[in-house]
């Protein structure tokens, strides 16, 4: 066995092709020469030659059943090409990855491939990467594993947030707290809706971030929380315009400890100018409801 | 026999025949069934405790200890004074072995206590002086004065150099207690918020050690399976029968050898 990569590709691709010769590939023989020749062109540095060959080496362990292997290499496959930074192929293998972990029925494999994928793609092209981070926390939810899940959120939630999408950015917060909630863990429910809220006050969108704290006031464990009270405190200085209690709120324990994205958007609150209108519109409706 | 042993020896025997000394044994019968003896003894030696502690407290120079120990001198005297008629009423009882002359004596003695009792020092002005003259603000104790006389008028509310001083370092160390707490909250907060983090991490944790545990386990009884089966493919191939056998037939093929290595040769 010659120890030329290139000369074992070409040998692996011959046993490969069906000809008069031969019948049926033999693919365990091949799949041993792609595997070593991708070897090779790794310690020579020829990441190109040697993503090809760990393609070729995953479709062989595919052939023999094997999908585990096959996604291992895989996934090698789509770290080289992300090293390579050709970008629609690193999202393709991962996700071919993702299938092959979930028909080996291992649903945690696969959401982190796409969660790889995903935060390869974060910079590049971010409406890739939430596409990725939503399949991978699908597939952690239908295993019924939430829990793992609150990582994807929260990145998937900072992607949307650099993309200045807050509406979005708080839908998923509001999804890590369903999530939270499936698996009793209140200290995350309470921290994601207080995010979401910070969110909506952040795109001065007071009447969406008073709504959304009724919404999550119907829950007990956000009710009885810190998050909540930080939550009521920050809306009320926002209905009397008091930036001094909005800053005072915004440096507190309870803020600082959510994730850094959301921090940042805390301190530069409030955006705007943030007047006691709200005070008036309330009278009018009062009024216009005794008559 | 040196004299400390003969001190000690003596004393024992003293002791041994205490109950035989019949002039110790009537005194202390005395006491036993005199009632009144016993409750007199005990109310001297109270009356003389407050004399002692009446004495310390003018000693004393701390004054809040002072002002609990006259305090507790008062309270003695008025216990004391409570019991002075149950004595009084011993008192006047007829015991045997007693002359009527004792008798008298004893009441004498019962009324003298009172007097006895109201002179122990308490750290009140004395008595004779309190229930003749009430006079206000002019009382004996010359330490004390009341300077106002009664007169609540502007100057009196206004506040001295003193108390505003009094007041600035409270309020300064309130100050300073208050950041102190606050301090404390906040590391408090960051405690709190590690230890809930915490928590769910190792909920996380839980499911993914019982998957661990099963897939160990099923590991341990592949192995074991395997391990039985390889002793006995080992057995099966160490039997000695099958040795000899491989043995001979080697002896052959070498003896086979050697016939045609002769016959070509």
């Amino acid at each position: 066995m010659s120890s030329d990569p290139d000369k074992m590709m070409s040998k692996a691709d011959k046993m490969t092709k069906l000809t008069l010769t031969r019948w049926s590939a033999d693919w365990r023989g091949a799949t041993e020469l792609y595997e070593q020749a991708a070897n090779g062109f790794r310690a020579s540095n020829k990441y190109e030659k040697a993503k090809v060959a760990l393609e070729k080496a995953s479709k062989g362990q595919e052939m023999q059943a094997s999908p585990w292997d096959a996604a291992k290499h895989m996934e090698s496959a789509a770290a080289l090409a992300q090293k390579l930074s050709i970008w629609n192929e690193v999202a393709d293998f991962y996700r071919k990855a993702s299938e092959l972990y979930t028909e080996c029925g291992r649903a945690q494999p696969a959401s982190d491939a796409l969660g790889k994928a995903a935060r390869a793609l974060e910079d590049v092209k971010p409406d890739d990467a939430i596409q990725l981070y939503t399949d991978a926390c699908e597939i952690l939810e239908e295993d019924g594993r939430d829990q793992m899940a609150f990582d994807l959120y929260r990145a998937c939630a900072n992607v949307y947030i650099k993309l200045e999408k807050f509406t979005d950015a708080a839908t998923f917060f509001l999804r890590l707290g369903v999530a939270a909630d499936k698996c009793d863990a209140t200290n995350s429910q309470c921290k994601a809706y207080l995010s979401a809220i910070i969110v909506y006050l952040y795109a001065h969108d007071l009447k969406q971030a008073e709504k959304c704290y009724n919404d999550c006031s119907q829950i007990d464990a956000f009710l009885k929380s810190d998050q909540s009270r930080s939550a009521t405190r920050l809306l009320t200085a926002y209905n009397e315009g008091d930036i001094e209690e909005i800053k005072k709120v915004a440096s507190s324990s309870t803020v600082s400890n959510l994730d850094h994205s959301i921090i940042k958007l805390a301190r530069k609150l409030p955006t705007g100018d943030v007047t006691p209108i709200q005070m008036n519109t309330n009278d009018d409706l009062d009024e216009d409801d005794l008559t | 026999m040196t004299v400390i042993d003969l001190l000690t020896r003596v004393d024992s025997i003293c002791k041994k025949y205490d109950k035989y000394d019949v002039d110790k044994q009537r005194e202390a019968n005395i006491s036993g069934d005199d009632a009144f003896a016993r409750f007199y003894g005990d109310f001297e030696t109270q009356i003389e405790t407050a004399l002692e502690k009446a004495e310390l407290v003018t000693k004393e120079k701390n004054r809040a200890a002072a002002v609990a120990m006259n305090a507790e001198i008062r309270r003695t005297k008025g216990r004391l004074a409570e019991e002075v008629p149950k004595l009084q009423r011993l008192a006047v009882k007829k015991v045997k072995g007693l002359t009527t002359e004792e008798l008298a004596a004893r009441n004498d003695l019962v009324l003298a206590l009172p007097a006895r009792i109201e002179a122990i020092p308490d750290g009140t002005p004395g008595g004779p002086k309190n229930t003749s003259a009430w006079a206000p603000s002019t009382t004996s104790r010359p330490d004390i004065k009341f300077d106002s006389d009664g007169r609540f008028d502007d100057d009196y509310f206004q506040e001295s150099h003193e108390s505003s001083q009094f007041r600035q370092e409270y309020e300064m160390r309130k100050i300073k207690q208050e950041q102190g707490l606050d301090m404390i909250s906040e590391g408090l907060d960051a405690l709190k918020n590690m230890a809930s983090d915490m928590n769910e991490e190792l909920d996380r944790q839980v499911p993914l050690m019982d998957e661990i545990d099963t897939k160990v386990d099923r590991a341990t009884s592949d192995l074991k399976n395997t391990n039985v089966r390889l002793k006995d493919t080992v057995n099966q191939l160490r039997s000695s029968r099958n040795f000899c056998i491989d043995i001979v037939l080697l002896c052959i093929v070498l003896g086979i050898a050697a016939y045609l290595y002769n016959v070509l040769k």
